[in-house]
């Protein structure tokens, strides 16, 4: 019982310290215009060699009212993807990307096996059935990434202290905005701001 | 069925035996049960069944050989129109510069239906699709060469076909109807006489005869939002508008154009087509307007999708409409109950359907 207790009292102290000693940032990304741009993606890079955290749990793309949801999915390189089909018709999925290319043949429900994006790069997704359904999964080689809202805004608040290379992807991107160095101190609060080209 | 599909078929099923490639299929079994069989826009057996399969065979994420398959008791009044394959084409997907540009060849639904979107060409929201789409079901099928391109939010096609001839024919001769009669490629729907009169010949409509010799084309554009389509179709089978035998040309040109919102839970569709056609007897020239328009409004639960659909028709001077509601019960698992009530042209239906669905 007292061990269970001390152990349950470390492993909350460890997590705290991990939450406190984290960076935060927070990317925005918008247009020349100057407005938002929805579903980009940031991410940082850790520079040296650093190990990284790799998740575990499979990431979702779900397919609903003939539409991808989401429309950006934005994961680290060896994720697994489960494509559960919600809707009452069946899709067929594929994507002929480089970064994964794959077709889930035509099904309802959930298919047997997610599927892993071992390679850095975004797949565009669609249905052949449904010529008007198309998403993305970004897949990046860090686990510090994340995808925007209407707000256009990314916050990524796990970040252990230390440099990063910070770069952003957005639907339909031409060209890339120059990627940003970045030095992240303890419990650090730092913004950046990306202009699409 | 004409040679190439069985070859296309035949093939499928070796390399299936060979494990080459990922053979995949799906499909559906009904049973239904329809309260009136009389003539009119909702003929229909008091009891029938169907069963419908697709064979989908891709050796690479980007070439795939479809076949679909179909059987049923309920032929109406035509010949080989009980079993047989209403698509087979093979098609390829390449992606220049970040676009989409799919290439398709064989016999194939024209890809513009914002009714029929399930695999199969089935209508997902209510049991028999709109006047519009059961005419194309039952009278068009594309024999050649589609090509669709997708550049972000905007799209576009166009289609060379072979047959088809007599497209056109049905809605003059014999009138709209709301039912989910697919022709199979080889078969005859028979035509009733305008006039009936034991001493004139009877006539046929066929997608897969090709009686003139002369290609039709069909065209379309449109342009995809996050929640709304439009788009824009063109067809003309360019037909002679002439009799051969007992197959009766129709040169037919209609367009159509598209709408669709789907937000959420609820999608709201409507399509409308018109255009004339035209045939040739004793060297005059007569002339038909057809025209046809749906408005669909479908909301869907996670066990069921409610619709209701509104038709407006006319061939010539008749002119016509109908009202359908339908509720498609979706529990878990494979069965799909659903009923269906149409009122048209004075005339009352009432469907119930019960679907398995298969494979998938």
């Amino acid at each position: 019982m007292h061990r269970t207790l001390a152990a349950l009292t470390i492993a909350s102290l460890l997590g705290f310290t991990a939450t406190a000693t984290a960076a935060t940032l927070t990317v925005s990304v918008h247009d020349p215009r100057g407005n938002t741009v929805a579903d980009a993606v940031a991410y940082a890079i850790p520079e040296g060699k650093v190990v990284l955290p790799v998740r575990k749990a499979a990431a979702v793309m779900d397919q609903k009212n003939r539409m991808f949801v989401p429309h950006v999915l934005a994961i680290q390189t060896g994720t697994a993807v489960r494509f559960p089909n919600s809707d009452d018709i069946r899709h067929q999925v594929y994507s002929f990307s480089n970064a994964k290319t794959f077709q889930l043949p035509l099904y309802k429900g959930n298919p047997a096996n997610p599927v892993v994006f071992d390679k850095a790069g975004v797949a565009t997704l669609g249905c052949n059935i449904h010529d008007r359904m198309s998403a993305y999964i970004v897949v990046v080689d860090t686990p510090y990434v994340g995808t925007a809202g209407k707000d256009g805004r990314v916050t990524l608040n796990t970040l252990p202290a230390g440099r990063y290379t910070v770069r952003v992807w957005y639907p339909e991107m031409r060209a890339e905005p120059a990627p940003v160095a970045v030095t992240l101190g303890t419990n650090e609060r730092n913004d950046l701001a990306f202009t699409t080209r | 069925m004409s040679r190439p599909f069985a070859f296309l078929l035949a093939g499928l099923c070796a390399l299936s035996a060979q494990g080459q490639g990922a053979l995949a299929w799906n499909g559906f079994a009904l049973l239904r049960a329809s309260s009136v069989n009389e003539s009119g826009p909702l003929v229909m057996e008091p009891i029938s069944a169907q069963v419908q399969v697709g064979l989908d065979w891709t050796p690479t994420p980007a070439i795939t050989a479809h076949v679909h398959l179909l059987g049923r008791t309920d032929a109406g009044d035509s010949t080989r129109g009980h079993a047989g394959i209403p698509e087979a084409y093979v098609e390829a997907n390449v992606h220049p510069g970040g676009d989409r540009l799919r290439l398709r060849g064989g016999a194939f639904f024209l890809p513009t239906s914002r009714e029929n979107v399930d695999s199969l060409w089935e209508t997902a929201y209510t049991i028999t699709p709109s006047a519009l789409n059961s005419w194309f079901g039952e009278e068009l099928r594309p024999i050649g060469l589609d090509a669709s391109y997708f550049h972000g939010r905007l799209f576009g096609g166009a289609t060379l076909f072979r047959g088809n001839d007599t497209f056109g024919a049905l809605p003059v001769d014999r009138g709209w109807a709301l039912r989910d009669h697919w022709i199979v490629l080889g078969e005859r729907i028979h035509l009733p006489q305008l006039f009936p009169d034991p001493n004139e010949p009877f006539y046929d409509t066929s997608v897969s005869a090709e009686t003139d010799h002369r290609l039709g084309w069909s065209a379309r554009a449109g342009w995809n939002g996050q929640y709304l389509l439009a788009q824009f179709t063109h067809i003309a089978n360019r037909s002679d508008a002439m009799d051969h035998g007992s197959l009766e040309n129709w040169n037919t040109r209609f367009d159509v154009v598209a709408l669709e919102y789907t937000r959420d839970d609820w999608t709201v569709a409507a399509e409308s087509g018109w255009g004339p056609t035209v045939i040739i007897a004793e060297g005059e020239a007569f002339v038909s307007g057809l025209d046809a328009t749906y408005l669909l409004v479908s909301r869907r639960w996670d066990r069921g999708r409610a619709t209701i659909r509104a038709d407006w028709f006319r061939a010539g001077d008749v002119r016509d409409r109908a009202l359908t509601a339908a509720f498609l019960l979706t529990p878990p698992g494979r069965l799909r109950p659903g009923i269906e009530v149409t009122t048209a042209a004075g005339h009352h239906r009432a469907l119930i359907e019960l679907r398995y669905s298969f494979g998938g």
